[in-house]
């Protein structure tokens, strides 16, 4: 039995994975290598670990997926920690608004209706993520931004061109274009969402445009890379668009706290330097 | 083309206050060629500054992670606009001279000076406006070269807007067919060299809406009502969909020759064909403003896939283009100039 009482103490400085006991750094992983099924397939997944830098490597699980190719599961353990403490710092956690307070936040400090158009741009013929966020109907019980008094939402569907996508959210003076991709193997979709910022850049409205982007492959780093705004991936609902586009706004106007990510970065690395 | 390739990076590109380096794709090796201009500059002691539209210096690439990109390495008193948190991650003493208010998803963009040489990841501001403003900022700081990297395959840091001069990277990712790599290269180089146009006497405006949606019978309509016109000219982006559209209306009503101006290389998107196969439809499109490309830099290896003979792949896309020298910044030859 475990003693009662206080947790153990982390330190959060130099964290690691752990499975039986705090510190163990073990890890489990799964994967495939195009090998055959047999007892070399076993110790060549046990080598390709150790390569890893994993210690003790232990395949508890494999088996043949179809001819050629063995499917493992491993456990191994790691020494690499990371620093949590400082990442912390560094204002990755976005504070979320609820409903509620992005109707509160948008009256005061923007005080008319945001626009905002979605689309799956270029051949993505996934239009569900786009739904998701924009529609009444939302997901998961929390609806999307059209349900929110906040906005006025124009979704264009799928399969829509970038040149249509612009020249809609121009006519319209949009304030926030929201893009959805699922990024394919290939990355074809990676060119389609520089191929968008490029067009805004043109038409000159770069600065006036909230970009955004999501799909189940899309991160803060991609989004960055892209040139967007902000990226939204998987476990994203819409309120936590609707407070990046409120608070981005409203710091745009002048008139609010910076968005998200950004502020806790740049306050963290200053109260450091 | 060893005349033209017999001079190393730095001096192709002296006198560029503000110099933009793009890639035609990822892992075309922009960074690699980013790499070669500091050690250049650190060589002869020039400080520069550095910036970024999208990312760069990071360990992975964020889309494979299987591929090991080259470091940032700056020197002390280099300048670096990059957001506080990489600044920081970095690890390298520095002075953090201002804060720009250009917010990005990693952060604010910072202007800092190094004190002490070392690697940074490099993400400045995302909008092209913003980083020609940190990029002056840089030069009155006391940078005597600004670099400013793109992204992926994005164009907008080369804008005449924005930078004065261009170094294009390409490489063997762009096809597994070395014939396919030049010819796409070469594309890619004519769309950044249009010609400049004359100020167009008469000429039609076209309409923002229409480039963009491009509906074909309201190019039809545009065609019928300015029968006599040869010259159109657009502010923004003119889209592959409205030339393709331009091609069809035409057709239908006979042969003529069109011109069509934008305004700068960056504002014109071809994804299927070049300017010199349009220009043989009879429709050249021309520019207000050009774009100076001072070199192309070649990466002979895909990541992950294959590899070309450097010389080789060199010596096909210098056998289109005139003018610009055509280097690979890690072979043996370009490394023998720098001795």
């Amino acid at each position: 039995m475990p003693e009662s009482g206080a947790r153990p103490q982390v330190d959060l400085a130099k964290v690691k994975p752990y499975a039986d006991h705090l510190g163990d750094g073990i890890v489990q992983f799964s994967f495939t290598l195009p090998v055959p099924y047999g007892l070399a397939a076993r110790k060549a997944a046990q080598e390709w670990a150790a390569k890893m830098g994993f210690e003790h490597p232990e395949v508890v699980h494999y088996q043949e997926l179809t001819d050629g190719y063995t499917y493992f599961v491993m456990f191994g353990e790691s020494n690499q920690t990371v620093d949590y403490a400082s990442l912390s710092k560094e204002g990755f956690e976005i504070e979320y608004m609820s409903e509620e307070e992005i109707e509160d936040f948008a009256r005061h400090q923007i005080g008319r209706p945001i626009v905002v158009v979605g689309a799956a741009t270029g051949t993505d013929t996934h239009s569900v993520g786009i739904d998701a966020m924009l529609n009444l109907k939302g997901f998961h019980g929390h609806h999307g931004l059209e349900g929110y008094k906040a906005f006025q939402t124009h979704n264009l569907g799928s399969q829509v061109p970038n040149s249509v996508l612009v020249s809609r959210a121009i006519d319209l003076d949009a304030d926030a274009i929201l893009v959805s991709q699922t990024v394919t193997q290939q990355n074809l979709h990676i060119n389609n969402l520089t191929e968008l910022v490029e067009m805004v850049e043109a038409e000159g409205r770069r600065k006036q445009i909230i970009l955004t982007c999501g799909g189940p492959r899309v991160s803060n780093e991609l989004a960055k890379e892209l040139g967007y705004d902000a990226g939204f991936s998987k476990g994203t609902y819409p309120y936590h668009v609707a407070s990046f586009i409120v608070r981005e706004l409203a710091a745009r106007n002048g008139t609010g706290h910076g968005a998200s990510v950004a502020d806790g970065a740049s306050a963290a690395a200053a109260a450091d330097a | 083309m060893p005349s033209a390739t017999a001079a190393p990076l730095h001096e192709l590109v002296a006198g560029t206050r503000m110099l933009a380096l793009v890639g035609l794709a990822k892992n075309t090796g922009k960074t690699e060629t980013l790499a070669a201009l500091l050690r250049e500059h650190a060589a002869a002691g020039r400080p520069v500054g550095v910036t970024s539209i999208g990312r760069d210096g990071e360990q992975h690439d964020v889309i494979d992670a299987r591929i090991e990109k080259p470091r940032v390495q700056l020197r002390a008193g280099d300048l670096v606009a990059t957001t506080g948190a990489l600044l920081r991650a970095s690890g390298i003493a520095h002075e953090r001279l201002s804060k720009t208010g250009m917010r990005t998803p990693l952060g604010e963009v910072t202007i800092a000076r190094m004190s002490k040489p070392g690697a940074v990841e490099v993400a400045g501001p995302s909008a092209a406006a913003d980083l020609r403003a940190v990029g002056e900022e840089m030069l009155l700081l006391g940078a005597e070269q600004v670099l400013l990297d793109g992204a992926i395959d994005r164009r907008a840091a080369s804008s005449p807007a924005v930078a004065d001069g261009l170094v294009m990277a390409t490489g063997a990712i762009l096809a597994e067919d070395i014939g396919e790599v030049a010819r796409t290269t070469s594309d890619a180089v004519d769309l950044v060299r249009l010609p400049v146009a004359d100020e167009p006497s008469e000429h039609v405006a076209l309409e923002r809406r229409l480039v963009l949606t491009a509906e074909p019978s309201e190019i039809s309509t545009l065609l019928h009502e300015h029968p006599e016109a040869d010259t159109l000219t657009v502010d923004g982006a003119l889209s592959e969909r409205f030339l393709e559209g331009l091609l069809a209306a035409r057709t239908a009503r006979g042969e003529r020759e069109l011109r069509i101006v934008a305004g700068d290389p960056t504002k014109v998107f071809l994804s299927r064909r070049g300017p010199r196969w349009y220009a043989r439809q009879g429709i050249s499109i021309e520019v207000r403003r050009p774009i100076e490309l001072k070199a192309i830099t070649v990466n002979p290896v895909a990541p992950q896939s294959h590899s070309f003979d450097s010389a080789e792949l060199r010596d096909l896309i210098a056998s289109d283009i005139q003018d610009v020298a055509v280097l690979d910044v890690l072979s043996s030859s370009y490394l023998a100039l720098l001795k």
